[in-house]
């Protein structure tokens, strides 16, 4: 049976199971649709936690915050009792729940807005406050007086409920469809927005947002330098993800009738934690099955085993187990699950493998085989035509940095520092470790903000530009210690690095009108074309720390050039390679200068690369340049002997370079 | 003094090591030279048992040391210098070196030997309060070696200490590297840089992925085909 089959066996047989367990429950008296229809509520919630800590990897301890948010939305608004001005006219279930999705996702944008600063610890702890502040708010607004002065504008306003809550809230309306007194139309109801969900959220996870998010939560500084804007890209992971709990949390207040403040303490954002940690974050899969066995072992496995273990006991006349309440130690037993979960499964029930798989021999065979060199024919066709110099581009110098200063506290980093990059030329900085190299590196792609000093690419300013408006603007980066997202493919990595060339817009992702599917097939296609002219061409689905150093190094270049750069910074881009790899990435720079004009500033420790391949060469010392020339004239400098070239490797790279 | 013999170590299902026997004799540098990926950095994590060899054994002094703990190897005598310097960023540079020595129980000892390393590298001195998370990066091999000889180590393995490192810096290091055996500690020296290891070595091993492939005194490689063909980058 081919694999296709299979796999359209296996979805009919899930379809066909859904369809038909709420009456095979009802033929066997099982009586289990309610607890199960809660489940899925649950499933619902973790997903929409899974977008912010599976996808973007943002850790959030406080997401029943935004599912109160949803619950008290639809209750407020949708509730005939309460004493507001709102109140008395309920509105329509089909109207709120689309409203309280709303103030879910705005909601998510207004917390979301002050963390995006901090990131790990920092953040979680701010989640975790403000999943503590939501269920106290809720609580103090059931009595809400304002006093300026003697003038009273609202008096003992009941907003909330209180500590009581809200009850009733209404139920949904259709038609002849008993929502009142069967748990079966509410079951094809969360059936319906759950598995809407889960196509959306798949489909997500295949975008360009989604590749968005996940390179932020790989690294975020790459991600940025690589033309995502962490910003928004985080925002919307937010909001995205608050706005599933909104879903959730009306559906759950209508379903209920009731909710009071107790429902979203603390407790269920480790609940829903744990469901998305249990199942195996990132992966719908996994985040499905892990909500599900979760909220059917508290609401049918505990309580039937009690029963069962109550019988027994009553009949062999033990009284302890007679008395026994095992829904007491549901926490005991999540705990113990998560425990074991971590020992055994770290990434989860259905999460993805990490540890590489590759064959017993096959690294012996690749590993030998030398890269092969860079050829003019594999210079991918679109890359050729996005950088073919436009009517734009008249100026000479591409990039032009004057006076450039950087302090940090009291360490001049760099200290008027002047630097010019001819268009199409190769430029090398070079000089002692500590001299200020990668810190030039990083004000240039605006990690890290000059103090004075000017700075244009093309003639427009970049100081106050963050890293991926730079990116956008042409200029790409690799990094001293490779940065690469390694849990995500090499085909993944490159296609980030297309990100900010794309258009795709959350709709345009889930819906993916013949537009966007056209953007998407040929991101793909250029993507593969990069590979392959660098040389990975058949490791497109290897995650990329599973690759061999040298394919790291080359698999950066590859994502630098995807951003379709004009001008291209590489930091030690021969940093532990042997010769022969050294003499492949030299040939491929000289390449993309000659035939596309870019341009590159080239930080180099290994004076045969430099030294060989530089049209010009500043030298740095202690923040400040100390020369600039030919590469001759640079190899006679004296200051540049003293305190970089040394004695030795003067004769050293003759020899290298001298023809033999 | 240290024996490999016949060491095979996978990591999952991959062979890195697929049968290295080499030796170190008292008072030597032997490098262990060999592209990326070849082995060079599982040969000394199986050395200090960071990872366990499926098959074959370790002995140093004569002793089986592949079952023991890393923690206990280092108390025999083995320190390492680990590729990418992996220096205790947000501690200072006095912090970092004092914990080489965590294993040693002598004080007057370590205070000797805290001098040996500042005269060593004069940098380290003028930076001992400093945060090792901003030295630069040959500051930080320097820590990094530094750190390594505080356990007053009988061998030393230096994995990669020229990575990233200026011609100038790479050259002062060599002659570290040399004055340190001078003084008495055997170093087993994994490189990149095989011209610099070769010139400072007695003996070498070339690595091809995870046989020894070469072996021989460090001049006569220098002068091997394969050698300067691959390692060299001589045509």
């Amino acid at each position: 049976m081919s694999a296709t089959a299979r796999r359209a066996i296996g979805w009919t047989a899930l379809v066909a199971g859904l369809l038909l367990y709420p009456f095979l429950d009802r033929a066997l008296g099982l009586q289990t649709v309610h607890a199960v229809s809660d489940g899925m509520i649950y499933v619902l919630l973790a997903l929409g936690l899974n977008i912010v800590v599976g996808y973007a990897g943002l850790l959030d301890l406080g997401y029943a915050a935004f599912f109160a948010i949803g619950a008290y939305a639809m209750g407020l608004l949708n509730s005939p009792v309460l004493g507001s001005p709102l109140y008395g006219h309920p509105w329509s279930f089909w109207l709120c729940i689309w409203l309280a999705a709303a103030m879910s996702a705005l909601l998510g944008l207004v917390i979301g807005a002050p963390t995006l600063r901090v990131r790990g610890d920092y953040l979680a702890i701010i989640t975790l406050g403000f999943g503590e502040i939501i269920p106290v708010a809720i609580r103090n607004l059931g009595d809400v007086t304002i006093e300026i002065g003697g003038w009273r504008p609202v008096e003992r306003l009941n907003l909330t409920g209180g500590e009581n809550g809200v009850n009733p809230v209404g139920r949904p309306y259709l038609p002849g469809v008993p929502f009142e007194t069967d748990p079966v139309p509410w079951y094809f109801l969360i059936l319906v927005i759950g598995a809407a969900s889960v196509w959306a959220m798949s489909r997500l996870h295949d975008s360009r947002l989604g590749r968005a998010w996940m390179a932020i939560r790989e690294d975020e500084t790459a991600a940025d330098c690589t033309g995502v804007n962490p910003v928004s890209t985080k925002l919307l992971a937010f909001a995205l993800g608050a706005s599933f709990s909104g879903f959730a949390g009306s559906i759950y207040a209508a379903k209920l009738q009731a909710i009071t403040p107790g429902a979203f303490e603390f407790q269920v954002s480790i609940m829903l934690l744990c469901m998305v940690v249990l199942g195996g974050a990132g992966s719908l899969r996994g985040v499905v099955l892990g909500a599900m066995l979760i909220t059917v072992f508290d609401r049918v496995v505990l309580s039937q085993t009690t029963f069962l273990v109550r019988g027994i006991g009553r009949t062999l006349g033990v009284p302890a187990l007679a008395a026994l309440d095992l829904t007491l130690w549901r926490w005991f037993f999540f705990g113990l699950g998560l425990v074991l979960v971590m020992l055994l499964r770290p990434q989860g029930l259905a999460g993805r493998r990490t540890s590489p798989i590759a064959p017993d021999d096959a690294d012996e065979v690749t590993a030998m085989e030398p890269s092969p060199p860079p050829r003019v024919e594999s210079i991918p066709g679109w890359l050729r035509e996005q950088l073919a110099p436009g009517p734009a581009t008249r100026e000479a110098a591409i990039l032009q940095v004057q006076g450039l200063t950087k302090r940090f506290g009291g360490v001049v980093a760099l200290h008027e520092v002047d630097l010019v990059v001819p268009r199409g030329s190769i430029i090398g900085l070079i000089g002692p470790n500590g001299a200020g190299k990668t810190t030039f590196f990083n004000v240039v792609t605006g990690l890290v903000r000059p103090d004075s000093g000017r700075l244009t690419f093309e003639g427009a300013s970049l100081v106050g530009l963050r890293p991926n408006a730079i990116v956008a603007r042409g200029i790409a980066r690799t990094f001293q210690s490779i940065r690469l997202f390694p849990h995500m493919t090499v085909l993944e990595n490159v296609l980030v690095g297309e990100h900010c060339r794309l258009a795709a817009t959350v709709a345009g992702a889930v819906l993916r009108p013949p537009s966007v599917t056209a953007e998407e097939r040929r991101a793909r296609e250029r993507a593969r074309a990069l590979l392959a002219f660098v040389g990975l061409a058949g490791k497109a689905d290897d995650l990329a720390r599973n690759l061999p150093y040298g394919d790291q190094r080359r698999l950066e270049i590859a994502r630098a050039l995807a951003t379709e750069p004009r001008l291209l910074l590489l930091d030690e881009p021969t940093a532990g390679m042997n010769p022969r790899e050294t003499e492949t990435l030299t040939n491929l720079i000289g390449l993309l200068r000659r035939e596309l004009a870019l341009s590159v500033l080239l930080i180099e420790h290994d004076m045969a690369v430099v030294m060989g391949i530089s049209d010009r060469i500043t030298v740095l010392d202690y923040g400040t340049r100390i020369a600039e020339g030919t590469p001759a004239e640079i190899q006679r400098h004296p200051r540049v002997i003293e305190a970089y070239l040394g004695t030795g490797s003067e004769q050293e790279s003759a020899a290298r370079t001298a023809p033999r | 003094m240290l024996q490999l013999a016949d060491v095979h170590t996978y990591y999952g299902n991959i062979r890195a090591l697929r049968g290295v026997s080499l030796s170190v004799e008292r008072g030597e540098i032997v490098t262990l030279i060999g592209a990326t990926g070849a082995g060079k950095t599982t040969t000394l994590k199986t050395i200090l048992g960071t990872v366990r060899p499926r098959r074959g054994t370790v002995t140093f002094d004569g002793r089986r040391v592949d079952t023991l703990g890393t923690d206990r190897i280092v108390r025999l005598g083995i320190a390492q210098s680990p590729e990418g310097r992996r220096i205790f960023p947000r501690m200072s540079v006095l912090e970092n070196l004092e914990l080489g020595a965590f294993a040693r129980p002598d004080r007057d000892g370590i205070t000797a030997d805290l001098e040996r390393v500042f005269t060593l590298f004069p940098r380290l001195r003028e930076r001992v309060t400093q945060k090792g998370g901003t030295l630069s990066g040959g500051e930080q091999q320097m820590l990094a070696i530094g750190r390594a000889l505080m356990a007053r180590p009988a061998l030393l393995l230096l994995d990669e200490p020229s990575m990233g490192l200026s011609p100038i810096l790479v050259e002062t290091i060599f002659r570290i590297v040399q004055d340190i055996n001078r003084q008495g500690t055997t170093i087993l020296l994994v490189e990149q840089n095989a011209r610099m290891a070769l010139r400072v070595a007695h003996r070498g091993y070339v690595i091809q992925t995870g046989r020894i492939v070469l072996h021989d005194a460090a001049g006569e490689l220098l002068r091997s085909d394969l050698v300067r063909k691959t390692y060299l980058g001589e045509k």
